[in-house]
């Protein structure tokens, strides 16, 4: 009679050490850019000190005054940053992601707001008290001095800017309104910064200080000019891209495949996004955040897109031959980020673009890959033929789950799927082992990385792109 | 990986303060405008004309001591002093002398970079005459909330008062 071993744990894969070196690397980079952005702040600070800011103060009004200037430095300093990350610098994108940049964006905005704001309000009290005058007074003499009257429209400006943005206000106005209001907060800061030349003390000619802060704001609108609008305007003339033709493959949902010079000099990794605008009558006010849905060739590129507004309603009906322009591409939905050796895969209707041409990309060996295509029904598995027909696939399972979400259930998976005890790990045995790459709705993407995060996976092996547009 | 973007700001953060902080110590000490006052000497005559309008912001060192003007060598008439330079604009006063005396402090070009330094200039140039008519020198306390235009004002008058031979 024979023994029966107990089976022997999976035996850990070993991580490709390139990748997981790669991926340090990145990772010690974002921590550096984060540590950057800070420092710019305490350096606005110290840069103030070291004029001797501490020793100006000597009583109650020009400890005010002092706390005036201080906001208005670290509050700018802020804005500033925000532009920066704003920017689209390839830098920041490719270590970070443009989407995390911008999260952290729109985290700055409210406190930059709220230290501008306090920066108008300490002064204010500030020379009221040390002139003996009262706020009105002394508002009515800072309004005349010179480049005030701009400051206090950039202090408006900035105020719409903020305001607009708020989440609740921003769905009560189409995308473009909000975005065109968005668009005053270069105005914002540009108007305001005469008088931190001219009436901001601080900024005396000849010192340290200004240098830092002219450096820091040709930094952030120069980067703004080069990446946001430089960079775009020569692509798209130097690779002159059209539509060639519109694709339906199931309602609502159109490929745009396109045509260009040398478009593999794009130099576009599977997974990625760029932001299109088609010049029709009806379209070109709208530029649209879409992904490849596969790599580009040199000669021809394809995009594949729902319509979830509007906007990208529009898109069905474009014209062969229309110009298309192109910011872009962006995003680390990637197989150049991957950290380990193994793919995970979870893709949700029209979240299949990216993952398609991510593993058409990524070039997989056999048993390399697990991949699972999440749809409510039959009429949502677009482009689940062509996954199955990519190289990359041979040898690597794909598995489908079809259905909806159980009713008041906070779940990724389908009822039916779900009632049979599938889990993540079920799915993907090899998970803890594995990058897991998910893209879908974002409330339902949510859900996908909490049960990731549950099963021991870290954040730095989730990949996640979500699709809100 | 979170942690220790945390811990880098801090420290990177800090550092970048700490040396801010610790220059503006060594060539801004806070002290020094108070340490000037002490040694006031009152030698003048209270004869000049003391109607400056201004809120007389410190009070007369050593008024009850007063000496007996020395009228012998006095020199007299207007002396003008070099223009000080600041951050914030030239600095240059006028004095005008009778044997000895100080009897004016007029202030041809004060700091006028911008608005801002044209109220304080305002604000602290009478409170700055007062005191140095009372003085009778330039060892005055400076104008709290005013220490550039009081920096300028002083050394100003001081290379006025060394062209007088006070």
């Amino acid at each position: 009679m024979s023994l029966r071993t107990a089976p022997s744990p999976v035996a850990r894969v070993v991580a490709d050490p390139g990748r997981r070196i790669r991926s340090r690397r990145r990772l010690r980079a974002a921590d550096l850019m984060v540590a950057l952005c800070w420092s710019s702040v305490a350096m606005a600070v110290a840069l103030y000190l070291a004029y001797g800011g501490l020793a100006q103060v000597t009583d109650l009004a020009s400890g005010l005054t002092a706390a005036g200037i201080v906001t208005g430095l670290v509050g700018t300093d802020l804005i500033l940053v925000m532009l920066v990350l704003a920017a689209r610098l390839p830098v920041i994108d490719r270590i970070v992601g443009q989407d995390t940049a911008m999260a952290f964006h729109r985290r700055l905005g409210k406190p930059a707001l709220y230290l501008i704001l306090a920066h108008g309000l300490l002064l204010t009290i500030g020379y009221a008290l040390a002139d003996g005058s009262n706020v009105v007074t002394e508002t009515i003499a800072l309004f005349q001095g010179p480049d005030m009257a701009l400051a206090y429209l950039g202090l408006g400006l900035l105020v719409a800017v903020v305001v607009s943005s708020v989440v609740a206000v921003r769905r009560r106005f189409p995308y473009e309104v909000w975005h065109a209001i968005h668009l005053l907060s270069y105005a914002a800061v540009l108007v305001a910064l005469p008088h931190q030349l001219s009436a901001g003390a601080v900024l005396a000619e000849g010192t340290l200080q200004r240098v830092y802060w002219i450096a820091l704001y040709v930094l952030a609108f120069g980067s703004i000019a080069v990446f946001r609008f430089l960079v775009p305007i020569v692509r798209s003339a130097r690779h002159d891209i059209r539509v060639a033709a519109v694709e339906p493959i199931a309602p609502g949902v159109v490929s745009l495949h396109l045509t260009g010079h040398q478009l593999d000099r794009l130099q576009t990794q599977g997974g990625q996004y760029a932001i299109w605008r088609f010049w029709t009558g009806a379209t070109w006010w709208h530029a649209h955040p879409i992904s490849f849905s596969a790599v580009p060739t040199d000669r021809s590129a394809r995009i594949t897109v729902r319509s979830l507004g509007r906007g990208s309603d529009a898109l069905g009906r474009v014209r062969p031959g229309t110009r298309v322009s192109i910011e872009g591409p962006y995003g680390i939905f990637t197989d150049e980020h991957r950290s380990t050796s193994k793919v995970s895969v979870v893709a949700a209707g029209i979240g299949i673009t990216p993952v398609r041409s991510m593993l058409e990309h990524a070039a997989l060996r056999p048993g390399e890959a697990t991949v699972l295509l999440r749809a409510t029904d039959a009429t949502q598995s677009y482009l689940w033929n062509e996954i199955g027909a990519l190289p990359s696939m041979r040898g690597n399972p794909i598995f489908s789950m079809m259905g909806a979400r159980p009713r008041g259930l906070a779940t990724w998976m389908s009822a039916e799927a779900l009632s049979r005890g599938v889990t993540i790990t079920s799915v993907f045995p090899d998970l803890l082992q594995s990058d897991l790459y998910v893209c879908g709705p974002q409330s339902w993407a949510d859900l996908v990385i909490r049960d990731a995060r549950a099963a021991g996976l870290p954040d730095s092996q989730i990949h996640v792109e979500r699709f809100d547009w | 990986m979170r942690r220790r973007a945390i811990v880098l700001s801090i420290l990177s953060s800090s550092a970048v303060l700490a040396a801010g902080w610790q220059v503006g110590v060594v060539t801004h000490p806070q002290s020094v405008s108070q340490s000037l006052d002490a040694a006031a000497p009152a030698t003048g005559s209270t004869s000049g004309s003391t109607t400056g309008g201004a809120t007389a912001a410190t009070p007369t060192p050593s008024s009850a001591a007063a000496a007996t003007p020395q009228q012998a060598a006095g020199a007299s008439g207007t002396f003008t002093g070099a223009a000080a330079q600041t951050r914030f604009g030239a600095v240059q006063v006028q004095i005008t002398v009778a044997d000895g005396t100080i009897t004016d402090v007029a202030a041809l070009q004060l700091t006028d970079h911008d608005q801002r330094s044209v109220q304080i200039s305002n604000r602290a140039a009478p409170v700055l005459r007062q005191e140095v008519l009372t003085a009778q020198s330039a060892n005055v306390q400076n104008v709290s909330g005013a220490t550039y235009t009081s920096d300028g004002y002083l050394t100003s008058l001081q290379s006025a008062l060394d062209q007088a031979g006070l």
